[in-house]
């Protein structure tokens, strides 16, 4: 069991070190390519500002605090978009019938899947969160730092990536059903990530409910970012939920794990 | 010849209405981001009852037109002049015995107007449902939107022309591409309405060809548009169509004297 995690693991590094070298080739390109994706994202949280112009403050959150949670969001949704890719692109993967092949070899198809693709671009958007947490910071002068709420930060971006990549998962998996409907798929990973932008307790109760305890997207951002500035949570949880994050995310990325290997059982070829 | 051009948008339009399944899947995409972008608003307005002449209700009527008219005027991840490009089938259509840029206008205008009907009344349909902002009423302010609406989508289809023939110069574009829809549903009010910018900003947008696309022709249904200011800024408008579509035809001419074909 450890050993065939393991040699995962060695493949898995090895895919994403020939994904990295394959892409280190065009190195204009791939500067063209992270700084565009750096300025895409950062027009998005330009967005955010603008709204700040005119208005005070959004349901009592203020620019420095929505900031924060952008910055947070932002940050775990880059990694997960990364890491991720190879599952993103997933649908063509079964389209093409590339799938065949993926489950001849004698590896894990996950792995395979997972490792097909590194998006480098992706590092412009983790840089423009980077920055975005550096504005609120500036933004929050006040805000008293202890080392709990250094932690809960770590876990909760560690948890947000872990998440995501457990959503683009479940998206992937529903490709060996309708061969492709990546729109449907958009809502949960584009449209989650955009409706975290913004403090959840904004939306009518079933949507917080939905984000919250069934996919449990809020756990990577806004529950963590509700305990870094001391802001009570939705329901009467308690801020401590927050370091229940790593097991929400543990425990909804092995659910999506066990529909993906259901979905890989069920699978039959596109043919052509 | 014109009818030419009118059968290839009638055929675009049908090819179109096959793809039920993605189109609901795409309606159903439209609608979730109206509705966060709807609480947005909601939540903002608490704390002011109008900015910029806007109360709540205008504002969600913009967001939602916005969003009704997103993929009329500027669909998102619409590559496929740059795919033809990097195929080489590009060079067939520019064989073709009709003008290059004509053939693509009217496809996508017969594009644009199936999103019309199967997207963009739905959508906003929908947003009605849900937020109960009624439309707004006068008819001739939706005259002045529908031609308004018409010019927005040909400066769309000019853009989207352009961004696609960055393709001709390096033939994996599409991060370009993104960087470039991007930048125009920003400058056209779909990430924050656009009257809702500071004023020394709005001097400057007001006069980007980005304001023509979808900004103006919401601004004039809503009535916030009215007078002579709306045959300025129509003008405005048929001003920026040309232009683009002049600077598109320059570097699609630029272009064909230097296309090779890949594959073979």
């Amino acid at each position: 069991m450890i050993e065939n995690m393991l040699s995962d693991l060695r493949l898995y590094l090895h895919l994403l070190r020939m994904q990295w070298r394959a892409q280190s080739q065009y190195k204009m390109n791939r500067a063209i390519d992270i700084g565009s994706y750096f300025a895409v994202t950062s027009l998005e949280f330009v967005g955010v500002l603008v709204y700040f112009g005119p208005f005070p403050s959004m349901l009592g959150w203020h620019v420095g605090e929505v900031a924060m949670l952008y910055g947070v969001m932002s940050i775990g949704f880059g990694f997960a978009e990364l890491f991720g890719a190879g599952i993103d692109n997933f649908q063509d993967t079964i389209r093409l019938g590339e799938f065949d092949r993926v489950l001849l070899r004698p590896v894990s198809s996950f792995v395979q899947v997972a490792g097909s693709d590194f998006r480098l671009r992706r590092l412009g958007r983790i840089s423009q969160g980077c920055i975005t947490f550096v504005i609120a910071l500036r933004l929050l002068p006040d805000l008293h730092w202890t080392l709990a709420k250094f932690i809960a930060l770590l876990l909760g971006i560690a948890s947000g990536s872990v998440l995501f990549l457990s959503v683009l998962l479940l998206g992937a998996t529903l490709c060996f059903w309708t061969i492709e409907t990546t729109e449907l798929v958009n809502i949960l990973s584009y449209g989650g990530r955009d409706m975290l932008s913004y403090p959840i307790n904004i939306y009518n109760q079933a949507m917080q409910r939905f984000f919250l305890f069934v996919i449990p997207l809020a756990f990577g951002s806004y529950v963590p970012t509700c305990y870094v500035l001391g802001r009570p949570l939705p329901f009467g949880l308690p801020g401590e939920a927050v370091f229940a994050s790593p097991l929400v995310a543990l425990a909804f990325a092995l659910s999506a794990g066990a529909i993906w290997q259901f979905g890989v059982r069920h699978y039959q070829s596109t043919g052509s | 010849m014109v009818r030419f051009y009118f059968e290839v948008a009638r055929t675009a339009f049908r090819r179109q209405l096959i793809y039920r399944w993605a189109n609901l899947a795409g309606l159903l995409t439209n609608i979730f981001f109206g509705a966060v972008f709807s609480y947005v608003v909601i939540a903002l307005f608490h704390t002011r009852p109008a900015v910029a002449g806007y109360n709540v209700s205008d504002t969600l009527r913009y967001t939602w037109l916005v969003q009704a008219m997103v993929m009329v005027v500027l669909t998102f991840g619409w590559y496929d002049l740059m795919l033809t490009i990097r195929s080489g089938a590009v060079i067939s259509d520019m064989s073709k015995p009709c003008d290059f840029y004509w053939y693509w206008f009217s496809r996508e205008y017969g594009r644009n107007i199936y999103y019309l009907f199967y997207r963009g009344l739905p959508t906003y349909l929908a947003g009605m449902l849900l937020f109960g902002f009624g439309a707004p009423g006068d008819w001739r302010y939706w005259l002045a939107f529908i031609i308004s609406l018409l010019l927005g989508a040909t400066v769309g289809i000019a853009y989207r022309m352009l961004y696609n023939a960055v393709a001709f110069w390096s033939l994996e574009a599409r991060g370009i591409g993104t960087l470039f829809v991007v930048i125009a549903l920003f400058f056209t009010g779909s990430y924050v309405p656009i009257p809702f910018f500071p004023h020394w900003a709005l001097g400057i947008m007001q006069w980007l060809p980005f304001n023509a696309l979808i900004n103006v022709p919401t601004e004039i249904v809503l009535g916030k548009i009215s007078g002579n200011t709306i045959l300025f800024e129509l003008a405005r408008q048929l001003a920026w169509a040309i232009i683009l579509t002049l600077i598109v035809r320059l570097v699609i001419s630029i272009a064909a004297r230097r296309v090779i074909v890949q594959g073979g």
